[in-house]
């Protein structure tokens, strides 16, 4: 029998009774949807985490003071200052680092006309533009000129330069910071939270020696807060924080035995956790998915056994008229695989539907890949054959006289 | 499977040697068919008639390779039956007997069209060859304007010469028809057998015909009568048919008697 017909009458035999079928299709389409989606959902957290790694810039690692236990006592981080501008220097000089940017910042308050604000002013070095990906919407970024003149120059995060201009252009003008006056040199166009700041269109950037003079008291003239470190890739980064920690501890000339005076902060851990909750997320996506797809598939052999039940006189007839056992067994278990076949498609056009409504709210973008939709397909297929085999393995064994009877 | 040509079997279509059948349930054995011995020739036209009980319907099943007999050979068109598996079996029935059933038994879901070119498309032949050898076997039965019709839309008579059609499309040399009027009226009926009757005549196709009305008997030539699982009668219809005749008047002559010493 050839496998056109065969589809014919799978296709007839679903459309004789439509409301079963469609219930019986329910649970493969909830299970394959699931699984969709587990994929899609995996994916799209992923894709989350690197865009916003990379909103931060990438491969970066933080290095700030640490203290060390003082006769008992731990005082509080940052309040001894260990990290220098030439600690800085050299880090930057290490062959496993793209850039290191030294840090200081404090809370200020933000003037201009009568409008005022409060927000994070950043004094540091134009290598933090290049390692944290920041982009100018207008104007320059700080410059090496900048920071050895300690220029009055700010660059303002793009809602702050909202704030305080309207539609005025803010290039050329002066805003007082702490009451001193700073000219705005750039407008950043990077949005989002960065690691350090917290939303990053709202920061004011400045030369760290301005800072250092106008608006952050050091312990000493040359400390920092932190340096920001950027490896040269993903791969580098671990030997590269192995690299900073022994230069840092030369340094310092700490002891072999002696703890650290400072600590590195790993960004990479963050996007590890990141990767646990996406795979935890596949798992109980995974998991509903893999449940509804036994329950469903338990549903579909349940209806096709009735359905060899119901159709033992056809099946008589068809036998009588020439189907050999192996003709019933294929018409059968075709007709199994189309439902599961048709509920899979079925449940990848909802799934894709759920996710284009998801990246539709515009906070995570989800997509349906080709790779979801060719597993799907390939599952729906495969519980078709194992749940369909055994009605009709048995629909083909049925006695065409017996059959004839049976009313 | 290899199929003699007719002439390598000669004319012999059925041949039926000490066929027996028994039935077993719970290791409990009832035998139904004793010992059958029955030679059919191509052309023939024969009618075979029992009282329920008789054997009837088990050596129908036997004839039409729907079941296989306990002992004894069964040999149709040079093929020994016995010997087959399923679907061999399966085979035999597609290409050498077309059935003809009381209930009609056509495929409700499908057009009277698809029905009748099943036999074609479980041979192997493609869908289209199939479905205008269809075509073209309805018009013969007078039905080519139904084609697209689902069997529930015709009339009894109609869908039994859909059946007949069907029985017919894959040219197979014997027809099997199980009390063909059963479920028909007198008119209807009388039709049905016309066709039958000229489909021998003309064509000169092999009928055994399965029957409980001598009406209907009466239109074939030769006549088997059975009784308890072994051949009564085995000769001309309208001899056969005297006979029967005369052992109902024996039996009602019996049946008087005994009601008369009762009473």
């Amino acid at each position: 029998m050839k496998f056109t017909q065969l589809l014919a009458e799978s296709a007839g035999a679903m459309l004789a009774n439509p409301l079963r079928t469609m219930l019986t299709m329910l649970g493969i389409i909830i299970g394959i949807a699931s699984v969709v989606l587990m994929l899609a959902v995996g994916d799209g957290i992923r894709a989350f985490i690197n865009k916003e790694l990379a909103m931060l810039g990438s491969n970066l690692v933080l290095v700030q003071s640490d203290t060390r236990k003082n006769a008992g006592l731990r005082p509080r981080t940052g309040s001894v200052q260990t990290i220098t501008l030439d600690d800085a220097e050299a880090l930057n000089r290490l062959p496993s680092v793209a850039g290191a940017a030294p840090m200081l910042t404090t809370f200020s308050q933000i003037s201009y006309g009568n409008d005022n604000n409060n927000t994070q002013v950043q004094g540091t070095t134009p290598i933090a533009f290049k390692i944290r990906n920041l982009r100018m919407a207008k104007g320059n970024p700080i410059t090496e000129v900048d920071v050895a003149s300690a220029s009055r120059v700010a660059v303002l995060g793009k809602k702050t330069a909202e704030q305080l201009f309207y539609k005025t252009d803010p290039i050329g003008q002066t805003i007082r910071i702490d009451n001193q006056s700073f000219q705005v040199t750039g407008v950043l166009d990077n949005e989002g939270q960065s690691f350090d700041a917290g939303d990053i269109g709202e920061i004011v950037m400045v030369p760290i020696s301005t800072a250092r003079v106008t608006l952050i008291r050091t312990a000493s003239p040359r400390t920092v807060q932190y340096v920001v470190v950027q490896a040269k890739n993903a791969e580098g980064l671990n030997d590269m924080v192995q690299d900073v920690k022994e230069l840092l501890r030369d340094r310092h000339r700490i002891r072999a035995d002696d703890a650290d005076d400072f600590r590195v902060v790993n960004f990479g851990e963050f996007a590890k956790s990141g990767e646990a909750i996406a795979t935890g997320l596949s798992v109980a996506l995974g998991f509903i998915g893999a449940i509804s797809l036994v329950v469903g598939g338990i549903g579909i052999m349940n209806i096709m056994l009735v359905s060899v039940t119901e159709r033992t006189r056809e099946i008589g007839i068809r036998m009588a008229i020439g189907a050999r056992p192996s003709d019933v067994l294929w018409q059968f278990l075709i007709e199994a695989v189309a439902i599961c076949v048709v509920s899979g498609i079925i449940g990848i056009a909802l799934s894709a539907a759920l996710a284009a409504a998801v990246t539709a709210t515009g906070k995570f973008d989800m997509s349906v890949g080709f790779k979801a939709i060719a597993i799907a397909t390939l599952f729906s297929c495969a519980i078709g054959v194992f749940f369909g085999f055994y009605p009709a393995r048995r629909a083909s064994k049925l006695q065409p006289v017996e059959c004839l009877r049976y009313e | 499977m290899e199929f003699p040509t007719t002439s390598s079997v000669g004319n012999v279509l059925v041949q039926l040697t000490d066929v027996r059948k028994s039935y077993f349930s719970n290791r409990v054995e009832t035998p139904v068919l004793h010992g059958i011995n029955l030679t059919m020739q191509r052309g023939d036209f024969m009618a075979i008639m029992g009282q329920s009980g008789s054997g009837k319907s088990t050596l129908m099943n036997v004839l039409g390779c729907l079941d296989t007999p306990t002992s004894g050979t069964y040999s149709l068109a040079g093929q020994n039956v016995g010997s087959l598996s399923r679907a061999e079996l399966a085979v035999l029935r597609n290409r050498t007997i077309g059935f003809v059933f009381q209930s009609f038994n056509l495929l409700k879901r499908m057009s009277i069209l698809d029905n009748v070119a099943l036999p074609l498309i479980y041979a192997g032949v493609a869908r289209k060859t199939a479905r205008e050898r269809a075509r073209a076997q309805l018009d013969k039965v007078g039905l080519g304007e139904y084609a697209s019709r689902q069997p529930n839309q015709l009339s009894g008579g109609q869908q039994q010469r859909v059946a007949i059609a069907r029985a017919l499309v894959a040219d197979p040399p014997l027809i099997l028809a199980d009390e063909p009027t059963g479920n028909l009226d007198t008119r209807t009926s009388a039709d049905i057998m016309a066709v039958f009757t000229e489909l021998n005549r003309e064509r000169g196709q092999s009928i055994i015909l399965v029957t409980h009305e001598p009406d209907i008997a009466a239109f074939a030539k030769r006549l088997v009568r059975l009784k308890d699982g072994l051949v009564l009668y085995d000769g001309p219809a309208r001899e056969g048919l005297r006979q029967m005749q005369q052992d109902d008047a024996k039996d009602r002559a019996m049946q008087d008697a005994a009601s008369e010493v009762n009473a």
